[in-house]
């Protein structure tokens, strides 16, 4: 879950930057990698690849920080 | 795929017309020159039931839950029944981004609250969001809420704020750590009377008269946490949630408002002879027509598929972009061809058709500008 997501952000979001260095730890928000527009972008994506629909309320810096933190949230999504 | 409405939508979408064309058209023309703002015909559209298109049947609202299809199918008649586009513009404004977020993230006791209050038509709300400093790039706001005990202190200042010199209530978005960005802003909602909090006299402005705009004042204005709307740093979702909303029934409103004008210029250019015919016979006052048909159904199509978007739960970025630059441009372009299409008369403030004009352009700029739009289409495009 977390490559296919990291895959997206660099293709899509990050105009296909495919040598950065991004890994599921790494702080989308404080690093300012990903816009808002970025965000929503992302959740569609996510939604849509996954399959699921994520409540606006659970839009939360908790849960978008990093790579590792949207797989941890989508794990849980699908387990409740 | 199915254009057709179900049998109800239509007649409630009649019935609004009716109410609207009755009810809401007299003495536009000097409202709208000394800019007045009514609160007898807000009242009215409370009493008819437009206020509860946005709301739960619990809190006032028409249906048991919001129909997002059948209120935008409302409002575009409301818009089509209704001149004032100042009043159309108001009520949009509370419904979708006011109203609406505080049904979806609002606890009970502010639904309670706040809702029921909106519908019935008592008190009024606004939407506080742009600042002097912070428009198109709003996640920059300065506007901070520092915690304290038992809820926040606001300091700050918000500007083009719609119904701002009016309201009982703002909702309010500041940052309460501009370290996170966009995570950090947080929705309060800020009743009238609040000390600190300072509503600033009405701004004058080129169209969209019937409805005040003005600013807000923040000033170590204390906020209880009970007036918190959602969570810490759930501005963001609630913006993003209420954006989609918003355009489609602002917007289904200007389509309301440019079929009339359509209507009206076709009526104008049959009747009117020049050089022994109607003006309609020529090519070149015909050609202009068929710009304006051809922009109000490219617009209703783009619109109609947002709302459907939303409706099934599907995202609606690109369209919902596409659609507002689509239907703000299209409402000045033909606003500019009613008037051509009159002659001179329609130069004149009492033929009502120069008001279009100048109340269209605020749609180009208000809810993300055109410019915007546009960046917003190439990046989704990949650019
Ligand atoms: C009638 C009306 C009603 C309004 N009601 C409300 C309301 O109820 N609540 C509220 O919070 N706000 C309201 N607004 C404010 C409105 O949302 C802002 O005016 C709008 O977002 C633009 O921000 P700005 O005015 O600061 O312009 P700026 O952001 O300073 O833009 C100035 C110019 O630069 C361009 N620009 C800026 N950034 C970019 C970019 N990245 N790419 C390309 N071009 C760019 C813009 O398109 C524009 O041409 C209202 C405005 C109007 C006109």
């Amino acid at each position: 879950m977390n490559d296919i997501i990291i895959d997206y952000i660099k293709q899509q979001l990050l105009s296909g930057q495919v040598d950065i260095d991004l890994s599921p730890e790494e702080d989308l928000l404080g690093s300012g990698l990903i816009d808002s527009l970025g965000m929503i972008q992302l959740l569609a994506f996510i939604e849509e690849k996954f399959e699921v629909k994520v409540p606006p309320q659970d839009m939360t810096i908790e849960n978008f920080m990093t790579v590792e933190a949207i797989g941890n949230y989508l794990e849980r999504l699908k387990t409740a | 795929m199915d254009f057709s409405w179900p049998e109800n939508y239509t007649q409630y979408r009649a019935e609004v017309i009716a109410f609207a064309k009755e009810t809401l058209n007299d003495d536009l023309v000097e409202r709208d020159q000394a800019g007045l703002f009514s609160r007898q015909l807000w009242q009215k559209c409370a009493d008819f039931g437009i206020l509860g298109l946005a709301a739960p049947k619990q809190y006032g609202g028409k249906e048991e839950e919001v129909d997002l299809l059948f209120s935008m199918l409302a409002m575009e008649g409301f818009g089509y029944g209704c001149k004032d586009n100042g009043l159309s513009l108001g009520l949009n404004a509370q419904m979708w981004t006011v109203q609406i977020p505080i049904a979806h993230f609002g606890s009970d006791a502010q639904k309670e609250k706040y809702l029921t209050a909106f519908t019935s038509g008592q008190w009024i709300a606004a939407h506080a969001l742009t600042e002097p400093n912070a428009g198109s790039d709003i996640f920059s706001m300065e506007t901070l809420a520092e915690k304290t005990e038992g809820g926040y202190v606001l300091n700050g200042k918000k500007h083009l704020i719609t119904l701002a010199p009016e309201a009982d209530v703002a909702l309010v978005f500041a940052n309460i750590n501009p370290k996170l960005g966009k995570w950090g802003v947080t929705a309060f909602l800020v009743d009238k009377g609040t000390p600190g909090f300072t509503a600033l006299p009405t701004d004058s402005k080129m169209g969209l008269r019937t409805v005040p705009i003005g600013a807000f004042e923040f000033k170590d204005c204390f906020i209880p946490t009970e007036n918190r709307l959602g969570g810490e740093g759930a501005g963001f979702s609630i913006l993003n949630y209420s954006l989609e909303y918003d355009r489609c029934c602002i917007l289904a409103s200007q389509l309301g408002a440019m079929e009339r004008q359509l209507e009206e210029t076709i009526a104008f250019v049959k009747e009117r002879q020049q050089f022994g015919q109607s003006i309609g016979k020529f090519q070149s006052v015909s050609n202009r027509i068929a710009d304006m048909k051809l922009r109000l159904e490219t617009s209703r199509l783009l619109l109609y598929k947002v709302a459907w978007l939303k409706r099934n739960g599907k995202s609606a970025l690109m369209e919902a972009a596409l659609l507002k630059l689509q239907l703000s441009e299209s409402f000045v372009a033909s606003s500019m061809d009613a008037i051509r299409s009159r002659g001179g008369i329609g130069f004149l403030t009492a033929t009502e058709v120069e008001r279009d004009m100048r109340d269209a352009v605020g749609g180009v700029l208000y809810a993300g500008t055109s410019d915007i739009q546009r960046s917003i289409i190439a990046r989704l495009l990949g650019l």
